[in-house]
């Protein structure tokens, strides 16, 4: 036991960086309560970080009396892949890679990101129908993203049939995806100066025909958890993430709409062709998770719409800048951020004027909602911590790395 | 009603009980690629079947996992012969840079997806092996006989 990380219950395993060597870290407390002159003890419980319920790889330390949590940490890390540091050894057009394997499940909004901080350092003029295609993907790769989240969100409360739906659907989202980009997941399609090839022939009718029966399908996955009364009983009221808390933590997304803030990138600092777009932001009111399932269900209403927009009103022309092959970016530094699933998804690029990034910073906003958790989570019961965790929809992918 | 939810998602349920399979019964049917789809890199090859690669290296530069090896040697007549063009398949992340890179139109993202193999070694494809490596003058005959067969050129740098 003189080493902590032989410590049983896992608490020494955090590493001597985060806490003392051999105490528990800051919020953990082993304190006997003692009630009815017992001599109970809170327990302390590893989750993950292989719990298929913390969606990837994170790890909480919770420590409870009985049911009741009393305070609870998060340890990420496990899967860190140092994405900033090997960025800082590619070229820029191949720092795509990287940014698909951040947030694994919505690669366009990283690769995206990274391609208009590129853009902005060096001054380059993005075709229209560029950036149409780009919001057309990201909205597809939107409602994808989201449709995972809808689906495990039920997994998480013994729900199995809404998310083999859900898959159902995602699925011919995939396919229009591969179709476009060569890939379902590992897009590397979107590079400083447009996009890598134009739309092919005849996707435009495949997307329509997504587009023409997905709300119906929505209304039926709506149907399958928000009409459920025992998700009401479930799921309302419980990690509630309010306004001034949101704000405090940094939260962005949907986490931080659910509370109220009208907040969206998309609306705020409009990039690509979002100006042109028709779309409204769906706010919640109190923050709880049942308002986070809301605003969701209506961003993929919302994404939908948007994706309809961009097949009617396509423009003509070129899919790419004139960008070399080799792209170099006058010294500089620059941020820019889009809206992705998960909120402001973010790079901040320094470049000292050669062809790879000085140094790439990446703005993750799962993190921030994970930092959330360790405030929201004291209180509620075992049952509802995946729940919440759930509802947050965090990527462990960018927030690790 | 309390309860008029779940009822509607068992009818929901049913519904989706009732209707037939949206999957395939892989490996017995599989379904068909759409033409961009990138899997393992492959070398591409003149009608005559020698290699389109000049082993310029550009794709070994370009490769962000440095996954592509190529060893050559350049004769006196500065024709090269290529011993060995190594393609590690088990680290490819399948990116397209490589192929995106070629000047030559030599290599192309194939639409191999089954790349399970039973031992690691398998892993390290040999793309080629001891053969001559084309040259500039190869590209240019090739070039001469699409455009005359009223084709596009291969974009030649």
């Amino acid at each position: 036991m003189s080493d902590p990380r032989n410590d049983v219950l896992g608490v020494g395993l955090l590493g001597e960086g985060l806490h003392h060597p051999g105490e528990p870290p800051a919020g953990i407390r082993r304190v006997p309560t003692g009630v009815d002159g017992l001599t109970t003890e809170h327990l302390i419980i590893n989750m993950g970080p292989q719990h298929p319920s913390t969606h990837g790889v994170l790890r909480m330390l919770i420590e409870v009396d009985g049911e009741e949590v009393i305070a609870a940490e998060a340890s990420v890390g496990y899967l860190h892949r140092g994405i900033e540091k090997l960025a800082e050894h590619r070229r820029y057009n191949a720092i795509g890679t990287l940014m698909d394997r951040g947030d694994y499940v919505s690669g366009i909004h990283g690769e995206t990101a990274l391609a208009l901080a590129a853009e902005r350092l060096g001054e380059i003029e993005v075709p229209r129908k560029a950036q149409w295609i780009r919001v057309l993907l990201a909205e597809l790769n939107r409602i994808a993203s989201h449709l995972v989240w809808y689906g495990t969100f039920g997994l998480d409360m013994g729900g199995m049939g809404q998310f083999l739906y859900a898959m159902r659907d995602r699925e011919a989202l995939l396919d229009i995806l591969e179709a476009i980009t060569g890939q379902r997941m590992m897009f590397n399609y979107v590079r400083p100066g447009g996009v890598i090839a134009d739309l092919p022939a005849g996707i435009a009718e495949k997307i329509r025909v997504f587009t023409d029966t997905f709300d119906a399908y929505l209304d039926e996955h709506d149907a399958l958890l928000g009409g459920n009364e025992i998700v009401h009983d479930r799921v309302k009221g419980i990690g509630v993430i309010d306004r001034e808390k949101a704000l405090a933590f940094g939260l962005t997304g949907a986490n931080l709409r659910a509370a109220g803030v009208d907040f969206d990138v998309r609306r705020a600092r409009p990039y690509d062709a979002y100006a042109e777009m028709d779309f409204e932001v769906p706010l919640g009111t109190t923050g709880d998770a049942w308002d986070r399932y809301q605003v969701r269900m209506g961003e993929m209403r919302q994404a939908n719409r948007i994706i309809r927009q961009c097949i009617d009103g396509m423009p003509e022309g070129d899919h790419t800048a004139k960008v070399s092959r080799v792209l170099r970016l006058p010294e500089g530094e620059v941020y820019a951020s889009v809206e992705s699933s998960r909120g402001e998804t973010g790079i901040h690029l320094v470049s000292d004027g050669g062809d790879t990034p000085y140094r790439m910073h990446y703005r993750a906003p799962s993190l921030f909602a994970l930092q959330a958790l360790e405030d929201v989570l004291p209180g509620h019961l075992i049952a509802d911590v995946v729940m919440i965790i759930g509802s947050t929809d965090i990527m462990l992918g960018e927030t690790d790395r | 009603m309390w309860g008029a939810g779940l009822i509607n998602g068992l009818r929901i349920s049913m519904r989706n009980m009732l209707r037939g399979p949206i999957t395939v019964k892989y490996p017995y049917e599989k379904l068909e690629l759409p033409e961009r789809a990138r899997w393992s890199v492959t070398p591409k090859r003149f009608p005559d079947g020698s290699p389109k690669c000049t082993a310029c290296m550009t794709c070994v530069k370009v490769c962000p996992d440095h996954i592509l090896d190529l060893e050559f040697e350049t004769r006196e007549d500065k024709t090269k012969h290529i011993d060995r063009f190594g393609y590690e398949v088990g680290a490819c992340m399948m990116c397209g840079l490589c192929v995106e890179a070629c000047p030559f139109d030599a290599i192309e993202m194939s639409h191999t997806y089954e790349l399970a193999v039973g031992s690691r070694e398998e892993l390290a494809q040999v793309l080629l092996g001891d053969v001559d490596a084309a040259t500039a003058a190869q590209h240019k005959a090739f070039k001469a006989e699409v455009e005359a067969a009223g084709g596009e050129g291969v974009a030649d740098e």
